[in-house]
């Protein structure tokens, strides 16, 4: 299994380089290979929906040959072809995209794809964003060099960073006013039920700069939704995430579900709707996205 | 010779033969007669090996049923039941060669099929070898069954073997034709050193077939008689709780029952 | 038309027909590749003609991701038939599955374990298994859940089959909640494995798997050979089967143990497949004869033939992504048994297929 730590840019952009060259060595029982040498046909395919939101960020999407089905931002994304489901892929399609380097924040599935490429010698990649803003800046900045697109990179690094600054003095002076209990709703389509976001994880954190606390105390991931524990939580506003939102279509619709009723937010009709891609990963988007937050929290 | 020696069946406190013995005799039709419950069944399914009795033996010959091996037995002795569900769509002819199974390993032999050919033409079922069984009468179907049943314990060119064959009440529904026809077949076998022990339900049936009776009351063999006219009146009268009197047909002196409440 | 033809005759059709789904199989699918190229793989990859490096990606694809599936569908499918062969010729019921009896719920229920499980430290002892630990789990779960219902429904050395039946569906309950109760308290990501698993595919598959399957597969269906006569037998009853020599309750035990074996090493590879074992013996009565001679080579080579053409369409409904098979073998094969049922209720009293 790669690893999820995230190394220094140099040290692991030569990890990177030296695996895909003896991987494709081993493979050929040659030196050399065309297709590392061919620097100018990059074919890349990546499933990742936040390595691709970035790659089209720095201008980079020309390498780009395939994506994954959850990558929907920016909307030009929706031209190119896709895998299939990140966690249901399959070697061979990926394999038939010819891709030079396959490209993944390591949350892949099933497990045995990625020992299926190694196999027939596609190189793969493994960038992993992390948990903090920071290691996403990261993240950027290796993209930057992994495509060349350096220039490009720093420029959005910059405007994200200033974004982010003027965000936290923002968020300073949010700081003050009273923290009402947020709780953000999101729907998981493969187990087909609603899913509150727990402490600790990276929408919980904009909450709170955002000038809320998240109705859920409990820290991890996401928590599947009772209406007890709705009740319990008690949330004054309910954010929703699109795709859990639209299925209701309002917010008087959506205080049907069972247990929301009665909670402030939906005796208040305090049930927000935003989009899933720019709360559950850290990005250029995500000054945007907070300040979206304490609108719906503080009008 | 068939030998059931001090056999008794108990289940739990209800005893169900009582100290019962017999001796089936050689080459003859043994008729096992008597009222229901009478345990006429279960003396037929211990005769055959297929039941443990709880106390006693049954021997062919000089060797005891439990020692002979599974195939083995099923080269001496067959037997037919009142009626065998058979709901597949096995072809005539391959269930006529189940009767064969005891004998070959894999494949059957040329003789095997032979074998089978020649029973179904005892049986007279030979032009519907190929056809599906669950589509045929009723009376077809225990044809079918006979001849696989013969076939089981067909030894035509090896010495001289004794075999049995058992029948257990093998013409219930089925119509005078087939009953008659099937009893012909049974009784053909006689000369062949084959010994039939029977349960008939039909007593008239059973007289004019058999040879030799053994009249059951009660788990205990009340009577055994080498002929039909040998079977004392009042005893048919007890057991089966009926008025009976012998009747002779002018025509050829056969004895026949009447009976009536 | 398969009536009019011998056994060996019919054996060499279906065979020629698996040939031929092979070939198509193989040959399906993101890449495509024509029969000549996929033999010439084949020669290079024996080392018989030397490599063209120019096409090393297609050769790869073709010997160590498509060659191995196309292998494992195939051994798949004739596991499934020949259980259900098995299991039909012992239940004398038409409807009985291989699963019936714990065995597919308990492998899944064994694969679930190591889903959810095998990362922690609590499970540790499974890490030196390493990518072993799921079909070797999902073995050892399938197997005491299919003694489990054996002995339940077994006393003083007489198996009731009506119990064993109802045995089968407690167990199966069981470990279908113990299989939700995993999905339920996994994370996320592990929540999803499972599903797919249930689900079953074979896009998994590697030349190990082909080992395992096809190993298991050869020594038990060799092995289930010999019962050709004693299911025959069985089919007319216990007691006719006992007075032709045939022991009842031996056969089940031999029988139960060849089924479970075959059966969870399939579902430890790729899979819940339902359905499959299900069909393939029906549709061979239909087509030919109810003889268990026949029927067990015959399920075996329909049985691959199918899932030959199951993975076909897997392939080419969505790509290049893949439909899981368990979705397909249950949108054609449920029809399929309901059709059976109807036609079996419908005949009545005149007899199996009417």
């Amino acid at each position: 299994m790669p690893s999820r730590i995230p190394l220094p840019p140099r040290l692991a952009a030569t990890i990177v380089a030296a695996c895909s060259t003896i991987v494709l060595l081993a493979a050929c029982g040659r030196q050399g290979d065309r297709h590392a040498r061919d620097a100018q046909e990059r074919r890349i395919v990546s499933v990742s929906k936040q390595i691709n939101e970035f790659i089209f960020a720095i201008g980079a999407d020309d390498d780009l040959v395939a994506v994954d089905l959850t990558s929907i931002y920016p909307p030009e994304i929706r031209k190119l072809p896709t895998v299939g489901y990140h966690r249901a892929l399959s070697a061979e399609g990926i394999v038939s995209m010819k891709p030079t380097v396959f490209l993944t924040d390591g949350n892949v599935g099933p497990d045995a794809v990625l020992d299926q490429l190694k196999k027939v010698g596609i190189p793969i990649t493994v960038m992993d964003p992390g948990s903090t803003v920071d290691s996403a800046q990261m993240l950027l900045t290796h993209l930057g060099e992994f495509f060349h697109r350096e220039q490009a990179a720093d420029s959005v690094l910059a405007q994200w960073k200033a974004g982010m600054t003027q965000l936290w003095a923002d968020t300073a002076n949010w700081a003050g006013e009273s923290r009402p209990r947020v709780m953000i709703i999101h729907f998981g389509q493969i187990a087909n039920n609603y899913l509150a976001i727990k402490s600790g994880s990276i929408p919980d954190r904009m909450i709170h700069w955002a000038g809320g606390q998240n109705a859920i105390d409990s820290v991890g991931g996401m928590l599947r939704l009772t209406p007890e524990l709705i009740a319990r939580a008690a949330p004054d506003i309910i954010i929703a995430t699109d795709v859990g939102f639209d299925r209701f279509g309002s917010a008087e619709k959506f205080a049907t579900l069972p247990g929301v009723a009665l909670t402030p937010a939906g005796r208040n009709k305090r049930i927000y709707r935003i989009n899933e891609q720019k709360i559950m990963y850290y990005g250029p988007r995500t000054p945007a996205a907070v300040r979206e937050l304490h609108a719906m929290i503080h009008p | 010779m068939a030998d059931v020696d001090r056999v008794s069946y108990r289940v739990g406190e209800t005893v169900i033969l009582d100290d019962v013995t017999v001796s089936f005799a050689p080459n003859r039709f043994n008729v096992i007669l008597g009222p229901n419950g009478a345990g006429k069944s279960t003396l037929l399914k211990i005769a055959t090996g297929l039941l443990e009795p709880t106390s006693g033996t049954v021997c062919y010959g000089d060797r005891r049923v439990g020692d002979y091996s599974a195939p083995a037995l099923a080269r001496k002795r067959a037997v037919l039941s009142q009626r065998v569900e058979l709901a597949f769509p096995l072809d005539v002819e391959d269930v006529v060669l189940m009767g064969r199974y005891p004998h070959y390993g894999r494949t059957p032999s040329r003789r095997d099929r032979e074998i089978v050919s020649r029973s179904l033409e005892l049986v007279g079922m030979t032009a519907k070898r190929g056809q599906q069984y669950p589509t045929l009468s009723g009376g077809e179907q225990q044809k079918v069954q006979l001849a696989r049943v013969l076939a089981q314990i067909w030894n035509y060119d090896e010495p001289r073997e004794p075999k049995y064959l058992f029948l257990d009440e093998p013409t219930t529904s089925l119509d005078v034709h087939y009953q008659l026809h099937l009893l012909d077949v049974a009784r053909g076998l006689l000369d062949y050193d084959c010994t039939v022990i029977a349960i008939l339900h039909d007593i008239t049936m059973a007289l004019q077939y058999g040879d030799v009776f053994f009249l059951m009351e009660n788990g205990r063999v009340a009577h055994e008689a080498h002929d039909a006219a040998g079977i004392p009146v009042e005893l048919v009268e007890r057991v089966f709780q009926v008025r009976a009197s012998r009747v002779t047909d002018p025509a050829d002196g056969q004895g026949l029952w009447r009976f009536s409440l | 038309m398969l009536r009019r033809l011998s056994y060996g005759q019919s054996y060499i059709l279906l065979g020629i027909i698996l040939a031929a789904a092979l070939v198509a199989s193989a040959g399906i699918g993101a890449f495509t590749f024509s029969p000549e190229r996929m033999f010439r793989y084949l020669g290079e990859g024996l080392g018989w003609i030397p490599s063209v490096a120019a096409d090393d990606l297609g050769r790869n694809v073709f010997l160590k991701l498509r060659l191995p599936r196309v292998l494992v569908a195939g051994l798949t499918g004739a596991v499934l038939g020949v259980s259900g062969t098995l299991m039909q010729g012992l239940f004398r019921n038409p409807i009985v599955e291989p699963g019936l009896v714990g065995t597919s719920a308990g492998a899944a229920f064994g694969a679930a374990i190591i889903f959810v499980f095998g990362e922690s430290t609590a499970l540790s002892f499974a890490t030196p298994l390493g990518s072993l630990a799921v079909p070797v789990a999902a073995f050892v779960v399938s197997f005491a859940a299919t003694m489990i219902v054996y002995r339940l429904s077994t006393s003083f050395g007489k198996v009731n089959v009506f119990t064993l039946l109802l045995a089968g569906i407690a167990i199966n309950a069981v470990c279908a909640a113990g299989t939700g109760f995993l999905s339920y308290v996994a994370r996320d990501p592990q929540a999803r494995n499972i599903t797919f698993w249930n689900l079953g595919t074979f896009t998994t598959a590697d030349w190990r798997g082909v080992e395992l399957i096809g190993l298991f597969f050869l020594i038990c269906f060799v092995w289930s050979l010999r019962y050709g006569k004693s299911l025959n037998a069985l089919m007319l009853g216990e007691s006719e089967a006992a007075s032709l020599g045939v022991n009842p309750e031996r056969l089940i035990l031999q029988l139960i143990i060849v089924n479970t074996i075959m059966v969870a090493v399939a579902t430890a590879m790729v899979g819940v497949i339902a359905f499959v074992g299900l069909v393939i013996p029906h549709v061979m009565r239909m087509l030919k004869s109810a003889d268990y001679n026949f029927l067990l080579p015959a399920s075996a080579l329909f049985g691959a033939i199918t899932m030959e053409v199951i993975d076909i369409a897997a392939r080419v409904i969505i790509p290049p992504a893949e439909l899981p098979i368990g979705i397909i073998t249950a949108v054609i094969g449920a029809p399929v048994f309901l059709w059976i049922l109807l036609r079996q209720t419908r005949s009545g009293s005149v007899g199996f297929y009417g």
